[in-house]
């Protein structure tokens, strides 16, 4: 029986990584690209469900930590003329540093505020990237920046970026499903489910919260770097308040404590208004309306909600036999 | 750095201020009343605002009838939400996040639904009380913002004599105090909290209507305005309505100091990092009282 | 003859909540591998106590000294890491985890790991992880949670909540292991059972401090305190305690 299931699981790895792997080639340019954005919002959607799944932490901040390394990728590539591997490690090093130093008094409210204070935190970055023009920009943004490059293999068309984008999507997937299983996810599950008797454990609330913390940071800004490489132009209405709304909206749609959730909400947040814009304007409204009816009709999210639906149909089905 | 400058900043911050307040006593009101924190507070005043912009330029009505229309349109849109939504998601003891997303939800439903039907621009609306200024020691003051300090102020006493004076106000207080004690005296404390929506819907058009003459209003004010007034609420104390207002003429006050101190671009920034500090450092607000309830 | 300090001292431990008084200069030791009680009416002040021990409350007054060391500045987490661990009034299950993995929260201090290595899956980590599964399903089988150990908390009766809550504690390797209330909810047979276990885990060297109202739990308790509104009225054996005629008034009105 083991043994069975097993092989069915493999069969359906196999299945997904065939499909994964002839997606690019079987789309047409525009969805490749809108692919690349799922791998991009899958990264940083990763981090928040992180943080809303396992801490209880709402973070609408992230569009802070995605504008640090896309700024970082632009200001060392176009800029200083740079190696692009050090806008990924300048945007990861001051994304963390600057989580580590305003997570340490910011985690330390509990609830709406935590959320708010979040808010606040990224309209304050927003209008720091608009006011620093010497640095980003401003609303004319900084353009030019290069597509990567792998030891002279230029991914300059959507579906070669694809493949470097999943596969760093990935790598964060695999790190982020590590720390639900690690030692550090045991205490943080413990934490979301009595932080009292956490504490009297000697769980160290604090210290938890911040440093997975930093991590969403580090996803976030890994996710802008890869933006900036992807769309070769960054301005201050890609790092907006909206934005770390929207980023957050990928845990609450997809399920914060799963990862295919968080793919599935990051397909959602770049499909869905794709799809909706062929019926026009009305679009934005139809999206705001999907959300309002996720949260209202699916706590868990989509992937709660087909969980469900499963456990259903095994129920159902166990009855009959 | 002149005396009447100064005397400028302060005036604009108290302008500003009061702006806020009524932003902030309607998210205060709606969070006392149901321990919801409605991100769209600031969507009620852009629908109040736009509303009495169309009554007033397309459907003709003479500006105070255009102002009560608009005021009623936040109250209506307000009830609407809490008996559609609020009601249910209550019914299903959804967390505090899932109403914080389903009010953030509702916020970008609403102003993309003013993108859609009036678009794109800016609107503005005449200033109460006509076009005059006032000098006051060489600074130069418009009478709409003397208008909007009075109206402020009234409906801040208002507001102060509804909930100590009034049956359904000391209803709406009690049921938001001890909502298994007010139904045993026989509060009916749904309706109770669908009234605290209508408040908070009221309060906030009211705010957007009387910034309109001061600021264009287009459908991307909403969230800024949430935010201010949830700053303002917050300086407060988040659970007294009343002192929203002496939070949101604090914080329009820090503003408009920080503009002549620092740059008026910091503006924003000068605003929230204050939001932030007083939430660590004083979480019960500048007025100290109790009964902050974080999570 | 004391040549050593006790584990615990308390000296003149004042508290009040928006000024009424609720505990006033309680003064007691708990001496290493012994184990002490503390009974009281309700309200007497013995959860504030147990607060102030375990790092949940500041007191207004008096020091604590643990090992002799003075616990003012020490976190909740630190007295924990030193070996002071407390159970609740009402047991603080993880109602959403397994049984095992209530108890592998017990032990994840033991061990040490950096967040870089969890999200690495380090051999270190690893190993570390392993060593915390090991460590639960001993403290499993000890504490004869064996048969539940993959149920979630959540579906557990009162008494083996309060059975889980214990391992967990001791699990983490206790030196002065704080039980509260431990024998509310449960039935006389669970009692007795509470009972064994409080006297083989102080026979296996953890000093216990107890409080308790059961009168019949107390008596494995060498020494007993009563605290009434904030004070300490009398200390003794139990027997001493029972024949106390200050304790014999606060309890029975005589």
């Amino acid at each position: 029986m083991a043994s069975l299931n097993l092989q069915r699981n493999l069969l359906w790895i196999a299945v997904a990584l065939a499909v994964w792997a002839a997606l690019p080639f079987l789309v047409p340019r525009n969805i490749a690209d809108l692919l690349v954005f799922t791998g991009i919002y899958t990264i940083a959607g990763l981090g928040i469900g992180l943080l809303l799944g396992h801490c209880g932490i709402v973070n609408l901040a992230q569009a802070t930590f995605y504008g640090l390394g896309a700024y970082a990728s632009a200001y060392c590539t176009v800029m200083m003329g740079w190696p692009s591997i050090t806008g990924f490690l300048v945007g990861a090093v001051i994304s963390m540093a600057l989580a580590y130093v305003i997570g340490r008094p910011i985690l330390r409210l509990t609830g709406y505020f935590l959320a708010l204070g979040t808010l606040a935190l990224s309209a304050i970055a927003s209008a720091l990237f608009f006011e620093w023009d010497w640095l980003t920009g401003g609303t004319l943004g900084i353009g030019g920046i290069p597509k990567l490059d792998l030891l002279g293999f230029v991914l300059d068309r959507p579906s070669r970026y694809y493949f470097f984008v999943w596969i760093v999507a990935f790598a964060c997937m695999w790190a982020a499903h590590n720390l639900v299983d690690s030692r550090s996810g045991l205490m943080l599950r413990a934490m979301r489910d009595s932080s009292t008797a956490a504490a009297a454990l000697s769980v160290d609330l604090q210290s938890l919260r911040t440093r997975v913390f930093v991590v969403c940071a580090l996803f976030g800004s890994l996710a802008g770097s890869l933006f900036a490489h992807h769309v070769s132009f960054v301005s201050t209405q890609s790092f907006t308040v909206d934005r770390s709304i929207t980023f957050l909206l990928i845990p609450v749609i997809g399920g914060a404590t799963s990862i295919p959730g968080i793919v599935v909400g990051a397909l959602f947040i770049t499909f869905l208004p794709e799809l909706l814009s062929k019926l026009g304007d009305v679009h934005q409204i139809l999206f705001g309306l999907a959300l309002v009816a996720v949260v209202v009709l699916m706590p868990d999210g989509l992937m709660g909600a087909w969980d469900r639906f499963r456990a259903r149909l095994v129920a159902r089905g166990g009855s009959d036999a | 750095m002149t005396l009447s400058l100064i005397l400028q900043a302060i005036f604009a911050g108290v302008t500003n201020g009061i702006v806020y307040a009524l932003v902030g006593m309607g998210l205060s009101a709606i969070f006392k009343g149901s321990r919801v924190i409605n991100a769209m507070q600031g969507e009620f005043a852009v629908i109040g605002a736009m509303t009495t912009v169309l009554l007033l330029t397309k459907s003709g009505w003479p500006y105070p009838a255009a102002i009560a229309g608009g005021a009623l349109a936040g109250a209506l849109v307000g009830a609407f939400i809490e008996v559609a939504f609020v009601r249910y998601m209550a019914l299903k003891n959804a967390s505090e996040d899932s109403f914080l997303l389903l009010t953030i939800g509702l916020a970008l439903t609403l102003s993309a639904s003013v993108l859609f039907f009036i678009g794109r621009d800016g609107h503005l609306l005449p200033p109460i009380g006509g076009e005059g200024v006032v000098l006051v020691l060489d600074a130069v003051i418009q009478l709409h913002a003397l208008w909007l300090v009075a109206i402020g102020i009234g409906a801040t006493l208002a507001l102060r004599a509804f909930f100590h004076r009034t049956t359904v106000g000391l209803s709406m207080m009690a049921a938001s105090i001890d909502a298994d004690g007010a139904a045993t005296t026989g509060i009916n404390v749904g309706r109770m909290r669908t009234y605290t929506f209508v408040l908070g819907g009221l309060l906030g058009a009211l705010g957007g209507i009387l910034v309109t003459p001061l600021i264009s209003v287009d459908y991307t004010l909403g969230l800024n305005l949430t935010l201010k007034g949830f700053a303002a609420a917050v300086l407060g104390g988040l659970t007294n309505p009343l002192g929203a207002a002496v939070g949101g003429v604090t914080l329009g006050l820090v503003e408009s100091l920080a503009i002549i101190g620092i740059s008026s671009s910091y503006k924003d920034v000068v605003a929230f990092s204050v939001l932030i500090v007083i939430m660590i450092l004083m979480p019960n607000g500048i007025l100290g009282r109790a009964g902050r309830r974080g999570g | 003859m004391p040549d050593s300090a006790p584990l615990l001292a308390l000296r003149e431990i004042g508290h009040s909540f928006g000024g009424l008084s609720v505990l006033r200069s309680v003064t007691f030791d708990v001496p290493e591998g012994g184990i002490v009680g503390l009974i009281g009416p309700n309200g007497s002040g013995k959860t504030t106590l147990f607060n102030i021990i375990s790092g949940y409350i500041h007191p207004l007054a008096g020091t604590i000294a643990y090992r002799g060391r003075s616990l003012a500045r020490e976190s909740i987490q630190k007295r924990g890491l030193t070996g002071l661990v407390r159970t609740f009034q009402t047991p603080q299950v993880f109602e959403k985890m397994t049984v095992l993995e209530n108890i592998m929260v017990g032990c994840a201090k033991l061990t040490r790991t950096t967040m870089l290595q969890d999200l690495l899956r380090t051999p270190a980590a690893r190993g570390q992880m392993r060593e915390i599964y090991r460590r639960a399903e001993a403290a499993c089988e000890r504490f004869q949670l064996g048969g539940l150990r993959d149920l979630p908390a959540a579906s557990l009766t009162a008494g083996q909540r309060r059975i889980l809550e214990i391992a967990r504690a001791v699990v983490g390797e206790p030196k002065l292991l704080l039980l509260d209330e431990p024998s509310s909810g449960l039935n006389a047979q669970e009692i007795d059972n509470l009972r064994e276990w409080i006297v083989r885990l102080n026979e296996q060297g953890i000093t216990v401090l107890l409080v308790s109202h059961d009168m019949g739990l107390m008596t494995v308790a060498r020494t007993v305190h009563t605290l009434y509104f904030g004070e300490i009225i009398a200390s003794g054996d139990m027997a001493a305690i029972q024949r106390d005629p200050k304790v014999r008034e606060v309890y029975l009105g005589v």
